[in-house]
């Protein structure tokens, strides 16, 4: 299934689909840095798309739908632009928590599809390369990409 | 401004060294960072490495093939290019042709080198004297050996302990290296027939461990322990002598990682007393010191944050290291081996965009490549739903 059709059938991203990465908040777009923009598949703002139903949540910013020029399907890079520092690994941690909770819920057919759970620094990153934090994103699943996701034409395998 | 440039010498094709207080060289094997912090010494001390060379019968017949050959050792005539070779220190061009055509004699010495070989220092226990070693091996290991064979003959001859020692090192640096070197051990010297070593022992009345069955750890540190000892006499005086730079060679050795926060401790001990320190690495955790010292003091952090890094002791003579450390100017350089360049990394920022810069040298490549792996599994796996 595409990227667009299960975002379109997902209840709770009714109106929420946008081209490219209009979904994206304007100082947020810096982070994120396409090879090819034309192979954007459109993104959803989940923060805001959930706010009302989920005020309260640890909600998640954004996912970015891309067709890899070595894949056949589309790939999903959910999005979280956050301060990197120690303090606020807990914070990701829940956020990561709530997404993946509302993808076997409320997502399941976003929650099909190839993905990377990634963190990208809004500032400094105040964390070492090999800090045991990194060892506790990799255990669950959570990619720290620095201060900006680049997304390759074609996807390492 | 202290800057070593270097041409096309060995592996380095280009290479710009511009000294801090404290220098760190990271790069894979054999990419010329052995062959920089030699050529540092050469530039501060030619005429006290001649005058060693010369009082232990070394002569290079003022040809420059020769000198290279007994300085850095067999071999290494090659890493000299004719016509293509050049090197500035302090701006200036030096010529190493005039180097090893003049033969000079001073005794005044700035840099203390203590090499990655250091464990060949010792042996049986004992150390070994400048004459011991072929005629081919490097400068750097025969004149460290020397010096500890002087260290230990005429400050520890008589017999007793060498560690711990009431009066050398502070009582903090005693009780970590007790704890993560030498466990309930003492260093000391005794005698096996009439031959003085040195042996570990429990107290001084039980059986005593001999070199070849201490830890292959505590055969590489004990011969750096005698190379701080050195740098830091039992005078009130801070420096031994005319000594103001120190070259450390893979500290990290044969040590686990706490013993490895320890001789960090001491490298900043030796900034306290204000030594200029260069050390080379394949250890994340120097670069990981390094990069906790730069951000706390960006950050106006108290000087306990510092101590906690190192998990030592909030005490008042800790905290003046740690105030005196905050002060300097740290320094990392990268020695790339596709290109033969070196990088000034300093920064040490993990989101650089340049991927020698955010992987710290290649340092961290390893783990990097686990999280990548790790991350990718566990984004894609789907447990099922908790009932």
């Amino acid at each position: 299934m595409s990227f667009r059709t299960a975002v379109l059938r997902t209840p709770h991203l009714q109106n929420a689909l946008r081209p490219g990465l209009q979904a994206l908040r304007a100082k947020d777009r810096p982070h994120v840095d396409p090879e090819d923009t034309r192979r954007l598949e459109g993104s959803v703002d989940v923060d805001s798309a959930l706010q009302s139903r989920q005020p309260n949540a640890n909600r998640w910013d954004f996912a970015i739908g891309y067709r890899h020029a070595n894949r056949q399907t589309d790939f999903i890079y959910w999005v979280e632009v956050h301060t990197a520092s120690d303090k606020e690994v807990k914070v990701i941690l829940r956020k990561l928590n709530w997404l993946r909770s509302w993808l076997q819920n409320d997502g399941k057919l976003l929650n099909q599809i190839d993905r990377e759970f990634v963190w990208v620094s809004s500032g400094v990153t105040t964390f070492t390369l090999d800090a045991p934090q990194r060892k506790q994103f990799a255990q669950c699943g959570l990619a720290h990409k620095g201060k900006v996701l680049r997304i390759p034409l074609a996807r390492p395998t | 401004m202290k800057t070593l440039k270097i041409r096309n010498l060995g592996q380095i094709k280009r290479a710009s060294l511009a000294f801090g207080d404290l220098t760190v060289l990271v790069g894979p094997q054999a990419t010329g960072k052995s062959i920089a912090l030699q050529l540092l010494k050469l530039m501060l001390d030619a005429g006290q490495v001649q005058s060693e060379m010369g009082k232990y019968g070394l002569d290079w017949e003022r040809s420059l093939p020769e000198f290279l050959d007994a300085y850095f050792g067999e071999g290494m005539r090659s890493i000299w290019q004719r016509g293509k070779t050049s090197v500035r220190w302090k701006g200036k061009s030096v010529d190493l042709k005039q180097i090893a055509r003049h033969r000079r004699s001073k005794k005044k010495e700035n840099l203390f080198f203590i090499p990655a070989q250091r464990v060949l220092a010792l042996r049986d226990g004992w150390p070994r004297p400048f004459t011991d070693y072929a005629p081919g091996d490097p400068f750097a290991v025969r004149e460290f050996s020397e010096k500890l064979r002087v260290l230990v003959e005429q400050e520890f001859g008589a017999s007793g302990d060498l560690f711990p020692q009431e009066r050398r090192l502070k009582q903090e640096f005693r009780d970590l290296l007790q704890r993560h070197v030498f466990s309930d051990f003492h260093l000391k010297v005794d005698k096996f027939r009439s031959q003085k070593r040195l042996v570990l022992g429990p107290t001084r009345q039980k059986a005593s461990l001999p070199y070849m069955v201490w830890s292959a750890g505590q055969r590489e540190f004990v011969p750096l322990l005698l190379g701080f000892y050195w740098l830091m006499p039992r005078t009130k005086v801070a420096r031994r002598d005319d000594i103001e730079w120190v070259v450390l060679e893979e500290l990290e050795m044969g040590l686990h990682p706490r013993a490895i926060a320890v001789v960090l401790l001491l490298v900043l001990e030796l900034l306290m007393r204000d030594y200029r320190v260069c050390l080379s690495t394949h250890s994340p955790q120097v670069l990981d010191a390094v990069w906790a010292l730069k951000h706390l003091k960006a950050n106006g952090a108290k000087t306990n944050a510092i101590l906690d890094v190192f998990d030592a002791e909030h005490t008042q003579s800790m905290r003046r290291l740690a105030d005196a450390v905050l002060a300097k100017e740290l320094k990392v350089f990268y020695f790339d081996r596709e290109t033969g360049k070196t990088s000034d990394i300093s920064e040490l920022d993990p989101s650089a965009e340049e991927e020698g810069k955010s992987g710290w040298g290649g340092l961290s490549e390893f783990s990097a490549r686990a999280n990548s792996a790790v991350t990718r599994a566990a984004a894609n796996a789907r447990p099922e739903p908790a009932k």
